[in-house]
């Protein structure tokens, strides 16, 4: 991995500058957090889809068992709030290997395949009252903890710790994208058939995405239980966590690693800070018009879109 | 203002409008008919014309919060609840001279995230206390962030218990899911009801409330067969078939939302299982469901706090309506009426604590759990935990375009038809 | 107990019935453009509601909003299908996120113009039961199930043994040997939209007749399609019929043995099972493996 001056610069921006200029507005930083775990989902949604060729439109069946994996971990055995975040991941991985036969299915089937799984685990997560609590959710999940004497339940502290989080899971995907799975995931993507004639088991190498992707969303959706402290099964498989990611994944520019996050910012940020103020219903309208513009006009999102009007500009002088 | 007479002083400090202060005083002195009376005129009128200035600069302006769900999946209680707030800010401040309560309102989308980061918006624009919240999915985290911001939080739409089981020093709620579950018990009852089938929607706050029900109903020796239905059923028709072959209750108990009421009584109207009565909980016993399905609703029980048309006999109820009327020309629902109560109490605590300094010094929660007053939904009073105790809803039935209450018999306009079905 | 089973079994075919005509559509789309619309359950969704403004401000019966319906569901559906038309690349996958917007757009824009209240025909006719044998139902679930045999026997014939049908079914099995013999795909293709369009149109009306209505219903309508549609397998329409006759026993059956919690949960098990046992649905054509 490369550290160059513009990823050290950017990094020391979003872990000094950020907390230090906005730390004492709450709402800003409330609003920052939010975008981050959806940035978080929607990072994991485009690994699925760049890596392992796969749309899946039930992100939320790994946010919610995730959530509902850690929440019950450290509420009922006692598990220390960072670690049972982990193995919220861990949960999720779990409930991905139950997906895997549906792995071989082609891109409508398998992204519709995936939303069943959710609304699955949704009414799971409502019946299996004893452990879930049913359909009153879970409520007091622990907070963040004291770590080194710095409160992360604190608004920044919690920044701080979405914000590691998705700077992790980015640096992994590089280095996925980087090494030789990665070049066998590219080739695959060309012609499934040749990789195949090479020996590449191309459905091992999906399943593999499936679980990275699975384990990234499962642990934000961790994240975001011990940070709102409440679950409720239709809150941990909203729709919503679907939706917003994708929008965000596609305006940001699926194909890149910084799209999604960025583009989830951008866009939540816009959303809540402009457009709320000036359509106060109808502001998630906007949300789709932006999806369906950014599918005709630039599927590989904002970023492309920007360096084609820039090269333009060059180009002319 | 001592050289001023006995009753000229005491209609100075009625709580009477500028205008009306001006009138009754013009009216006192000129009953005087000389000189003097002209200079007093002259001066009295000088002084009420310092003293409009001075209330005027006195109506100081307090900053409510409001954080609801106007958009989402919880957009219709939001928007419901809202419209009772604002009546509440509007016949206060049409009461009170001294104090004039501005809203600012925020919307919370339905998301807990949201919620969070409304309270926190309206914080950094210097409310004094948040008004709101709907789903205690969202009031839970709300809450938090208004306790770590040391403002008071005052609901009608959360009824879990761990809300006021957790800790929170400054949340205060006027209704819990016990005060509906009192008054379905109450009603089956006083009807003698000895076999009860219950169908519940999976969500939060029904499936709370149907446990409830069932858990109180069981040891006083009435039959209880308990259905639960995903919300996104429409067809009841197998579940009422069930009730009507295999459970062959005496009423059937539906805890749900609209549709699921609207899809139940349907399903029933078609297969017309051998019960006696048909109960629901909140949204059924409305003049907006006799309204809109009136082949549905005949007979047929829901909580309601006041019967339609609605008789205010109290000066406030009387005020309410009346505003209600002119501001948004329709009749208040439950929302509403919960909407204006928990906001009138807000309120009311705030312009104690502001009367007595002490907004700054937790002032608005002292004063909040020092509440003790008569309002639409009954005595309320906060416990140390901010759940209000006394909460016990009451039961009305649709008769003919009306709706009368039927429990409990102390509040009821009516006796109850008994047995009545809508088919 | 055979009374609630039997029940159950009329309840469901009726039921499935419904299903069927609001899965015809979006099946009639993926097997001729291979695109999945997944905006299809909200030009159900719009029409229930255009049914509703039509009964409760004009007062007439919801069965005349059809017209109205028609025209306004079929005119969006064309939209969809331009849109759809101008993605450049990765049209299979680009097309489910395109379509998705659409919803997106669709379900607010009904809420904003609708609000979020619940809404059902109240028209007394519909609700009123009609008892066949042992077996109750309410007349409008019978009337519609009627409408949408009807309306599947039209869309067979039509794909059938009129022009622009073969054509569909021309262009979808081979889209440069129609081209060659003379057939326009992109008009071919914008038919079959309005077609679905057409179906819609009537689906949602009789939606708002026996069902209960909300913005939210849209995304739910979509899935219980998409389901279908997989049951059936691409380009069978009998398969379609099959399939939600199976989803709607299935359900009621569940809500009837087991707990009515879990009648979604039947619809997903069966969706899933089907793509991992028999991936070409029931009657599918062969080769749809990844």
């Amino acid at each position: 991995m490369k550290f160059n001056k513009t990823i050290i610069a950017m990094l020391l921006a979003v872990y000094i500058g950020v907390p230090l200029a906005f730390g004492s507005d709450n709402y800003l930083m409330s609003l920052l957090v939010a975008s981050l775990v959806i940035g978080g989902v929607a990072l994991s949604w485009a690994l699925l889809g760049n890596l392992g060729g796969m749309v899946s439109f039930g992100h939320a069946a790994f946010f919610g068992v995730g959530a509902y994996a850690s929440a019950i971990l450290s509420m009922k055995f006692g598990v220390p709030v960072l670690i049972s975040i982990l193995l919220g991941g861990v949960g999720a991985v779990v409930a991905s290997l139950a997906m895997f036969p549906v792995l071989r299915l082609r891109g409508p089937y398998f992204a519709l395949a995936i939303l069943a799984y959710a609304h699955i685990f949704r009414i799971l997560a409502t019946q299996w009252t004893s452990v879930t609590g049913g359909a009153g959710g879970v409520s007091n999940i622990p907070r963040l903890p004291e770590l080194f004497g710095y409160d992360l339940s604190s608004k920044t502290g919690g920044y701080l710790v979405i914000l590691t989080i998705v700077v992790a899971f980015a640096a992994i995907y590089q280095y996925i994208r980087r090494s030789h799975y990665g070049l066998a995931l590219r080739a695959m993507h060309e012609s499934e058939d040749a990789t195949r004639v090479i020996g590449v088991n191309s459905t091992l190498l999906k399943g593999l995405m499936l679980l990275v992707s699975a384990f990234m969303c499962g642990v934000v959706g961790a994240f975001n239980a011990h940070y709102i402290n409440f679950l409720e099964p239709d809150y941990a498989f909203s729709g919503l966590w679907v939706t917003i990611p994708i929008v965000a994944a596609i305006f940001g520019g699926y194909r890149t690693i910084t799209g999604p996050i960025v583009g989830a910012v951008v866009v939540y940020l816009i959303d809540q800070l402009i457009f709320k103020n000036i359509i106060p219903s109808g502001h998630q309208l906007v949300l789709g018009v932006l999806l369906v513009s950014m599918i005709i006009f630039s599927p590989d999102g904002l970023m492309p879109l920007l360096r084609k009007l820039t090269r333009r500009t060059h180009v002319a002088t | 203002m001592r050289h001023l007479s006995g009753s000229t002083r005491r209609a100075l400090q009625l709580q009477m409008s500028p205008q009306e202060d001006l009138s009754e005083i013009i009216k006192l002195t000129s009953e005087t008919k000389t000189m003097k009376t002209t200079y007093r005129r002259i001066g009295l009128a000088a002084l009420v014309a310092c003293g409009l200035g001075l209330s005027a600069a006195q109506a100081d302006e307090l900053l409510v919060g409001v954080e609801l769900p106007l958009t989402g999946t919880l957009a219709r209680v939001g928007a419901g609840m809202h419209e009772g707030i604002m009546v509440a800010a509007d016949v206060f401040n049409k009461k009170n001279t001294k104090h004039q309560i501005k809203i600012i309102t925020v919307d919370n989308e339905s998301a807990p995230a949201k919620a969070i980061a409304a309270v926190e918006k309206l914080a950094s624009q210097g409310v004094l206390a948040i008004d709101g919240g709907y789903g205690s999915n969202n009031i839970a985290p709300a809450s938090d962030a208004a306790n770590k911001l040391g403002l008071v939080y005052v609901t009608s739409g959360g009824v879990d218990d761990s809300l006021v089981n957790s800790g929170r020093k400054n949340f205060f709620r006027i209704n819990n899911s016990a005060g509906y579950q009192k008054a379905m018990v109450g009603l089956l009852d006083d009807l003698k009801v000895k076999s009860v089938s219950i169908l519940y929607s999976t969500k939060e706050a029904t499936s709370a409330l149907a446990h409830e029900l069932e858990k109180t109903l069981k040891p006083k020796g009435v039959t209880v067969v308990v259905h639960a239905f995903d919300p996104a059923i429409t067809d009841f028709k197998p579940i009422i078939n069930k009730v009507k072959l295999q459970d062959k209750s005496e009423v059937i108990a539906m805890v749900g939302y609209e549709n699921d009421y609207v899809g139940i009584l349907r399903a029933a109207r078609v297969l017309k299982p051998n019960v006696k009565a048909v109960v629901g909980v909140w949204s059924l016993a409305t003049p907006k469901m006799a309204a809109d399905f009136p082949d549905l609703m005949p007979n047929v029980y829901g909580t309601a706090v006041l019967p339609f048309p609605a008789e205010f006999k109290t000066p406030e109820g009387k005020s309410f309506s009346e505003a209600y009327q002119r501001i948004y020309k329709k009749e208040p629902d439950y929302l509403g009426q919960f909407g204006y109560v928990q906001s009138m109490l807000l309120f009311n605590a705030i312009a104690r604590a502001a009367d007595k300094g002490t907004l700054k010094k937790d002032g608005i929660a002292e004063e909040m759990r020092k509440t003790d007053s008569e309002t639409l939904i009954g005595r309320v009073q906060f416990s140390s935990n901010g759940d209000n105790l006394n909460f016990s809803h009451r039961m009305g039935q649709h008769q003919g375009n009306k709706i009368v209450i039927v429990w409990p018999q102390a509040d009821a306009t009516g006796k109850a038809n008994f047995p009545g079905v809508p088919w | 107990m055979t009374e609630l089973i039997l029940q159950a079994l009329y309840s469901g075919v009726l039921q499935g019935g419904s299903y069927a005509l609001i899965a015809l559509g979006l099946a009639l789309v993926f097997g001729a453009m291979k695109v999945i619309n997944l905006a299809h359950g909200e030009l159900v969704l719009l029409s229930a509601y255009i049914a509703y403004s039509v009964e409760a401000g004009l007062g007439w019966n919801p069965i005349l909003a059809i017209p109205i319906s028609l025209v306004v569901v079929c005119l969006t559906s064309a939209m969809v299908y331009y849109l759809v038309g101008r993605i450049k690349k990765d049209r299979e996958i680009n097309s489910l996120i395109l379509t998705y917007g659409i919803g997106v757009i669709l379900t607010n824009m009904i809420l904003l113009i609708w609000k979020a209240d619940v809404r059902t025909t109240g028209s007394t006719w519909m609700q009123e039961a009609m008892v066949v044998g042992p077996f109750y139902s309410m007349r409008s679930e019978v009337l519609f199930f009627a409408v949408s045999l009807v309306m599947m026997v039209g869309l067979w014939w039509w794909l059938s043994r009129s022009w622009y049908g073969r054509a569909v079914r021309a262009v979808s099995s081979n889209r440069d040997a129609a081209k060659l013999m003379g057939i326009d795909p992109g008009y071919t293709e914008l038919v079959s939209f309005v077609v679905a369009g057409i179906l819609a149109a009537v689906a949602g009306v009789a939606l708002y007749s026996y069902g209960v209505v909300s913005p939210a219903y849209g995304s739910v309508l979509t899935v219980k399609a998409f389901i279908i549609t997989v049951l059936a397998g691409i380009g069978s329409i009998p398969g379609v019929l099959i399939g939600a006759l199976l989803l709607g026993v299935a359900e009621a059956l569940t809500v009837t043995l087991a707990s009515s919690a879990l009648q979604e949960l039947v619809g997903m098990g069966l969706f899933l099972l089907v793509l991992f046992v028999m991936p070409n649905g029931l009657f599918g054509a062969k080769g749809r493996r990844g």
